[in-house]
């Protein structure tokens, strides 16, 4: 049976996720009752994390099936999984759909009234109807579009011929849908922690930080897997090199949005815009801002121009996953100062969070994974690598 | 043994590039290593055929690189903060994030001509004269025509003894090539 | 005019070295130029004629023949400077992304595409330059140690946009003529003529194709497609960072560096189908620029064009969003202004129109394909001319507003400098060619039938 070692290896991981759910909720109901507040802004942190691993993984396969290349035929299933986990993030968006007046200053009539900024946005945009209106939309969209293509790419395992044009056909008004959506998410639920604040580049700088979180758990997933059939097929070097290679581009993409919107804000001067920076330079915080830019920007730019580092599946998988830790650190940099002006102040729920929910989203991810044979059939590709295999 | 006049070597002449990969490894194989391919178009896996190191050209241009980095952030960190300090728009004089992309610029700038100048100095061009112009045929080695061409200054280099070798590797013809 | 396309190759099949070398190099040695080029080519000179006239009346009477006024200081010189420095970025893109991206169709319109982004590139620099007023010490913008002890101030984005211009042209300069050599020596051991030999020969710096010469090449030109690849982003970003960084409503906008980027490679890939169509038909090149490259090159547009009507209307909703009067007054004028015309237009050309190329039955009828990269040519320039002109035309005070009208000599400038890019481009034409011979060798099969010789 092609698959069971994989199968078993997923069950081996199942084990330590499982744990993880476990201990990162518990803490997470203790949580509950010490302080609620605390507790849902840390929680909208680790939501955004994971969830966003969805939408990047949604964004990539996308693009993919758009694109062609053999890393896309290579990781369409884990991408397809984690995609499909979104069902699980609607779920688990209803705490904050719950709880918005701990985490949204807008939520509180007593702080909108007599600021003319609030008022305004409040009266257009962000009040509660609309807010759980768009909400619901986003998910409709993104739950959508993930059982759509991943239904389709079995169909097309099954040999339907029609699958094939019919997921080039969808992907491209599907990354239409996504790029609106995530750009109004990333409003609603992250830059309106600071609702006086506004950034066009906002929503795209979220995107970069998708793709590029969703390609990072690529690289892990056929990391681990890269020794059992039929993942040993493709999680060749020239794979890896690929994956290295993408990875690079998408951390420079990120580090050019970041800093264009810096160079904007810092030579426009505005006060409207300043304090956002202001904020975030201070208290300690200049000194997270100091370490992505080191560690998010510069070590990777010179690890990953190295051709040997990225066709090793070892080493590249040891710096996917310190970036992926930053990733979150650049979440956090970017919400946190919104609740704590003052500096950084983590917190264990932080952790606590991060865990749960990490570990119910893997547990679904690693239930996806294994449902679906590893490597799509019927692929124009398929029959690519197979020559491939064979050189003559 | 008879005495020739100096030649720069014998050239064997193919219409395929594979013929060619075959004939280099061969030729390495026999002990030759004062050899070179020409070829209309990159074949890949000639110069490890040849038994060339990888070049170290990148190595090169990422100093230029930095290089151009440091040249470009430090001009403008003394034209603003040394030489010709002003204040505009209350910005502070070391205003280094409005110094990012011109620093950009210069280490593309410095990088590429690094690039260029340092792959041209490797190469020894512009090189108008060499030997090989003297074959005829050589002229289609631009178009569909691939030689290899083993020097005189090879030790093993044996007017006879090469000629035979190379004819053993089926080209289109072997030539001598006048230096 | 249609053909079919989906596995359309990307070099037609029946081609050995010595066909693929003669086709494209016989463009230059062997055939005489159709009558197209010599009609073009007129065209293009008489431009380049009224482009130094404009330019003589310039320097005798000064900027002032120009429409430029007080409050719109930049009028058609920087819509026609951004305009393009976009069209050449397609040229970049192109030759360095996708070959980073192994996309073996790029190579054969490359080549094409690398001239098109010189030849932009110098138009773009005549509008900055002549709109310096004393164009004839422009020089005064680089750092350098002066008589009149003073530098340049870097914290202002058209210095930078100096360092990003020159930069760009250089680097283009060199990625192109690298890409040249191997051709020049085939081109110098192909021709007949003993002057053109010797002036190939010199271009070909005594290229002889050597095993380890082709090693360093190919690494100095990955090299390059990979560093021109960030500098073209940083070239599009510079230049929107001239407007972005001022206060002013409608320039002041956090997205404007990846949003120009956008714009820029969009109205690129619209020249490039713009010329390409009927160039490939006029000199039969339809065997290396088939339908798979249109069709590849139509879905770039798309997506482009979907980047940019994000940015439209990401610009609309923050005016919606923004508690700021000044805000919200730009997109009202910007939709009922004096200048709506332009932009509804913008938004007919650079957003309605495109939507024809989701359907393959559009982008596989070249008319229709080369009609629709016209109307985008148009609209990037509309665009522009909206960003310039609406918001520089009415802004923070009332009393100051003013109307912009272009004079005649803006007029001629913008086609001087069209009648500049053709008449560069036709003679690219007729003396080098205009495909990368070397890489399509790559692409063909050695020899169609072995003539064994002795």
């Amino acid at each position: 049976m092609p698959g069971d070692p994989i199968r078993r290896e997923l069950a081996r991981l199942r084990r330590p996720a499982l744990a993880a759910a476990v201990i990162g909720l518990a803490a997470c109901a203790a949580g509950f009752f010490l302080d609620r507040q605390l507790l849902l802004r840390s929680y909208l942190l680790a939501f955004l994390f994971w969830t966003g691993l969805s939408l990047g993984s949604l964004g990539l396969l996308m693009v993919q099936h758009l694109s062609g290349g053999r890393w896309g035929f290579a990781i369409q299933r884990p991408l397809e999984a984690a995609a499909k986990v979104l069902p699980l993030c609607a779920l688990l968006f209803l705490p904050i759909l719950l709880g918005q007046a701990e985490i949204y200053e807008w939520a509180h009539e007593d702080v909108v009234a007599g600021d003319p900024v609030l008022e305004l946005r409040v009266g257009r945009y962000l009040n509660t109807p609309f807010f759980v209106a768009r909400a619901v939309l986003y998910f409709l969209v993104w739950c959508g579009l993930a059982l759509l293509l991943a239904g389709k790419s079995r169909a097309r395992d099954e040999g339907a011929a029609s699958a094939v044009k019919w997921l080039k056909g969808v992907s491209g008004p599907g990354l239409v849908l996504l790029g609106l959506s995530i750009t109004f998410a990333s409003i609603d639920w992250s830059m309106s922690t600071e609702p006086h604040w506004f950034s066009t580049m906002y929503g795209l700088h979220y995107m970069a930080g998708y793709g590029l979180s969703a390609l990072l758990l690529m690289v892990l997933v056929m990391a681990r897997l890269r020794h059992w059939e039929p993942a040993s097929r493709v999680a060749q070097p020239p794979l890896f090199h690929d994956l290295g290679t993408l990875s690079f581009a998408l951390t420079m993409v990120w580090a050019y949005f970041s800093f264009s919107q810096y160079l904007i804000v810092w030579s426009g001067n505005l006060p409207e815009e300043t304090p956002w920076y202001a904020r975030r330079a201070q208290g300690g915080w200049e000194a997270l801002a100091a370490a992505l830019l080191l560690l998010h920007f510069v070590v990777p730019f010179f690890l990953l121009l190295s051709r040997r580092l990225k066709r090793s599946a070892v080493v590249l998988a040891r710096v996917a996953l310190c970036l992926l830790a930053l990733r979150v650190l650049d979440l956090y940099w970017v919400l946190a100062p919104a609740f704590h002006p003052a500096g950084p102040s983590p917190h264990w729920l932080d952790l606590a969070t991060l865990l749960g929910l990490g570990g119910l989203w893997l547990l679904v991810f690693y239930r996806n994974l294994g449902a679906a044979p590893l490597l799509a059939r019927e692929d124009p590709r398929a029959a690519q690598l197979e020559s491939q295999a064979h050189p003559a | 043994m008879t005495t020739y006049r100096p030649i720069h070597g014998l050239m064997a002449e193919f219409d395929d590039p594979d013929a060619l990969l075959a004939a280099a490894r061969a030729a390495r194989d026999a002990g030759y290593r004062r050899m070179e391919a020409y070829t209309p178009q990159p074949v890949h896996g000639l110069t490890e055929a040849l038994g060339r190191r990888p070049t170290r050209l990148p190595w090169i241009v990422l100093g230029g690189g930095l290089a151009g980095a440091v040249a470009g952030f430090g001009l403008q960190y003394w034209i603003n903060v040394v030489a010709y300090p002003l204040n505009i728009g209350g910005r502070p004089l070391n205003s280094w994030p409005a110094f990012i992309p011109p620093t950009f610029e210069t280490t593309v700038l410095f990088s590429a001509g690094t690039a260029v100048v340092a792959m041209l100095a490797l190469n020894k061009l512009p090189m108008p004269y060499h030997p090989v112009f003297n074959v005829k045929e050589f002229e289609r080695a631009s178009t569909d025509r691939f030689f290899l061409c083993i020097e005189a200054g090879d030790p093993l280099f044996h007017h006879k003894h090469t000629r035979t070798f190379l004819l053993g590797l089926e080209p289109l013809r072997v030539q001598e090539v006048k230096s | 005019m249609t053909e079919t396309r989906e596995a359309a190759p990307v070099v037609a099949p029946g081609h050995d070295y010595a066909s693929a070398t003669a086709a494209i190099s016989d463009v230059v040695l062997r055939r005489k130029p159709p009558r197209a080029w010599f009609v073009t080519f007129g065209l293009g000179f008489l431009g380049v004629l009224v482009l130094f006239y404009t330019m003589g009346v310039l320097v005798l009477k000064g900027v002032g023949i120009w429409g430029v006024n007080i409050p719109v200081g930049w009028g058609f010189d920087i819509i026609n400077f951004v305009w393009w420095i976009g069209i050449g970025h397609a040229g970049t893109l192109i030759s360095a992304i996708l070959l980073l991206l192994r996309q073996e169709w790029r190579t054969s319109i490359n080549r094409f595409a690398e001239a098109m982004t010189l030849f932009a590139v110098a138009c773009a620099a005549m509008f900055p330059i002549f709109h310096l007023g004393r164009p004839w010490v422009f020089y005064w913008m680089l750092p350098y140690p002066s008589s009149t002890g003073m530098w340049p101030q870097f914290r202002s984005p058209l210095i930078w946009d100096v360092f990003a211009v020159s930069t760009y042209f250089t680097v283009s300069l060199l990625f192109w003529y690298v890409g040249l050599v191997p051709d020049l020596a085939t081109m110098r051991d192909r021709v007949k003529n003993k002057l053109a030999k010797v002036l190939y020969g010199i271009g070909a710096l005594g290229w002889r194709g050597a095993a380890s010469h082709w090693e360093r090449y190919e690494t100095a030109y990955l090299l390059l497609a990979g560093l021109s690849t960030p500098l073209v982003v940083s070239v599009h970003s510079v230049v929107s960072l001239d407007f972005a960084v001022a206060q002013l409503p409608g320039w002041h906008s956090t997205m404007f560096p990846p949003y120009f980027v956008a714009g820029a490679i969009y109205s690129g890939f619209a020249m490039v189908l713009t010329l390409l169509i009927p160039l490939r038909k006029l000199y039969g090149m339809g065997d290396f620029i088939t339908m798979r490259h249109m069709d590849n090159m139509a879905k770039v547009m798309l997506a482009t064009g979907l980047i940019v009507a994000y940015g439209y209307g990401l610009e609309a909703f923050t005016a919606w969003y923004s508690p700021s009067d000044f805000e919200q007054t730009l997109q009202r004028t910007r939709m009922h202004g004096p200048y709506a015309p332009f932009y509804w237009s913008l938004i007919l050309c650079n957003v309605l129109v495109p939507q024809l190329l989701w359907f393959r039955r559009f982008r596989s009828r070249l008319a229709v394909l080369w009609v629709i990269s016209l109307v985008v040519n148009v609209g990037m320039w509309l665009e522009r001319f909206v960003i310039v002109v609406t918001s520089l035309h009415r802004d923070f005070l009332p009393s100051s507003w003013g109307m912009y009208t272009p004079t005649i000599f803006d007029i001629s400038f913008l086609l001087g400098t069209i009648g500049l890019f053709l008449a560069c481009l036709f003679l690219f034409i007729r003396v080098l060619p205009m495909i990368s011979i070397f890489e399509v060798r790559t692409l063909v099969s050695p020899n169609k039938e072995r003539g064994k010789g002795t």
